[in-house]
């Protein structure tokens, strides 16, 4: 299996607070690797660290062999990093295609030179983003919202945008930050199905959650954190199974 | 009558500046309050070149533009490279302290400014014909910052405004914008001084002050921040409505204080009965119509 992600050694500190300690992930193609952990684990930390939020104090991150930990936040994007956030972070004031717009990897737009000297690879552009986007709408079941103001859609369907904004980005790592808190009913079984279908097309997914069945529906293999720190690394079940992570998990 | 279209020189020159400063403020969220020094840029670069080199205006006026360009991405990259809030602080600075030096250097006429800026059109004509180049100029400003702020770019200009972080994450270049949409803005205001230095022929430090861009800034903020329009309302108003009562013959010691109670009470009005200025309630601009949406269903609510 190709491995797309590599995560080498990789610390990081606030203070005295570690986020990551010594931290060892890879993730190949098709696969959907489970991250999870208490609150303050450094789940989210860790997602930082790969996406190019937060620098590293040491160690590697290497995308499909090439290393990354140098590069800013939009350039780590640009060569294949898709996530989402915990809180979405959707463009508020702009409509749900807008929002999808936005998000391609490759955005002539955002250039004046491209926009005067180049107007016909910019229009080019828009109408393929514009169809991608309407596929990706197709698919999760919002298609018909696409001139709404995303504000405007429920909690779930929220959710379900912020993951269609993402695969805008057709890279082969997908990082999800509790895609399925809040979470429920319609959109919970398309929120799956999509996850589903994006490792079954081939790209790496890691997904941070706390709602154990997803994980268990989805996942072949998860890693525990706790502390910055990975203390397990295996089945979803097997980890299940181990009594000092559910004591930990669930603070019994 | 002459008077009358002076002051529509001014107003066009105004029209240029507030919908730049707009650009910048209001559709970039870059807080600066340092729009006036490259007004005062343009002004002095076209000043110095015309009356030292004897240049065709219109180099001078685009020298001036460039000048006023390089400065702001200079000081854009140093302060926004720290964090987005450190620009208000760096642009104080720069502001204070380029006029400080604008007023200590001889060659820039210190605090006295500078006259005899040579005349380029001489005539009956000189005022409608500058009043038709300032004007077809402010226009131009106008639909430019439109076509910015409409279309791909100006998609990305909102979305970074909105969420910075998200934006970054999706692979865009939000450092890129912020610096092109400064130094487009303040580019502008380059050539907004360039126009006045030709037309009035004197320039002098105290029209470039800090409190200026108070003006500015109420200009945008009452005509609708965020809007195409809004700084054109903004700027007309502001400037024929203070002019307007001179017309009262209303003694000196009344006239004086006049200006800036007209000026409070415009805010003050605003800020209660029209908070999205003139035109932003008017406009289908997105701001707006989401104060109305939400305002609906908060009613349907109830």
């Amino acid at each position: 299996m190709t491995v797309v992600l590599r995560v080498e050694n990789l610390n990081k500190a606030f203070g005295g607070i570690v986020v990551a300690d010594n931290v060892n992930i890879e993730i190949s193609k098709g696969e959907i690797l489970g991250l999870i952990g208490p609150n303050g684990a450094g789940k989210t930390s860790l997602f930082n660290l790969i996406s190019g939020v937060l620098k590293p104090d040491s160690g590697h991150i290497h995308l499909n062999g090439r290393r990354i930990d140098g590069l800013p936040l939009y350039r780590r994007a640009r060569i294949g990093i898709a996530r989402t956030w915990q809180n979405m972070l959707l463009f508020t004031t702009m409509t749900v295609m807008e929002n999808l717009l936005i998000a391609p990897r490759s955005y002539p737009g955002e250039s004046i030179f491209k926009l005067t000297l180049a107007r016909e690879s910019v229009r080019q552009a828009e109408v393929e983003a514009r169809k991608r986007a309407m596929q990706i709408l197709d698919r999760v079941g919002l298609a018909g919202t696409a001139d709404a103001m995303v504000t405007d859609l429920p909690f779930g369907h929220q959710k379900l945008i912020g993951l269609s904004r993402a695969l805008m980005n057709d890279g082969d790592l997908l990082l999800l930050d509790e895609p399925m808190a809040g979470v429920e009913g319609a959109a919970y079984e398309t929120m799956q199905r999509v996850v589903r279908q994006e490792a079954e097309a081939g790209r790496a997914v890691c997904v941070v959650e706390h709602n154990v069945s997803f994980i268990k529906d989805l996942c072949t293999r998860a890693v525990f954190m706790s502390n910055g720190r990975i203390l397990q690394a295996g089945t979803v079940d097997e980890l299940l199974a181990s009594k000092v992570l559910t004591d930990l998990y669930f603070g019994v | 009558m002459e008077y009358i279209l002076t002051i529509m020189v001014l107003i066009a020159i105004f029209v240029i500046l507030a919908s730049s400063y707009n650009l910048v403020i209001g559709y970039g969220g870059l807080a600066t309050v340092a729009h006036p020094i490259f007004y005062a840029l343009g002004a002095y670069t076209s000043a110095l070149l015309g009356i030292h080199f004897g240049l065709p205006a219109v180099v001078c006026v685009l020298a001036g533009a460039i000048v006023a360009i390089v400065a702001s991405v200079l000081l854009a990259l140093s302060a926004l490279r720290v964090a987005g809030d450190y620009l208000l602080i760096a642009s104080l600075g720069f502001q204070l302290g380029l006029l400080q030096v604008i007023k200590n250097f001889e060659f820039t006429g210190g605090p006295g400014g500078i006259s005899a800026i040579p005349n380029t059109i001489t005539g009956p004509w000189r005022t409608p014909v500058y009043l038709l180049i300032c004007g077809s100029i402010a226009a131009l400003t106008v639909w430019l910052i439109a076509r910015i702020v409409h279309g791909p770019y100006g998609r990305a200009i909102t979305a970074m405004r909105d969420e910075e972080l998200a934006f970054s994450a999706l692979g865009r270049n939000a450092m890129t914008i912020k610096v092109v949409v400064f130094a487009i803005g303040c580019g502008i205001a380059g050539i907004a001084g360039g126009l006045y230095a030709f037309y009035f022929q004197y320039v002098s430090p105290e029209q470039f002050e800090v409190l200026h861009s108070a003006a500015m800034l109420t200009m945008v903020v009452l005509g609708g921040m965020g809007t195409t329009m809004g700084p054109v309302v903004g700027a007309v108003m502001l400037i024929a409505i203070p002019q307007a009562i001179t017309f009262l013959n209303l003694p000196p010691a009344v006239m004086a204080p006049m200006q800036g109670i007209i000026f409070t009470t415009l805010v003050m009005l605003f800020l209660f009965l029209r908070p999205a200025g003139l035109v932003g309630g008017l406009s289908k601009d997105r701001m707006a119509g989401r104060t109305a949406t939400e305002k609906s269903s908060a009613g349907a609510a109830e």
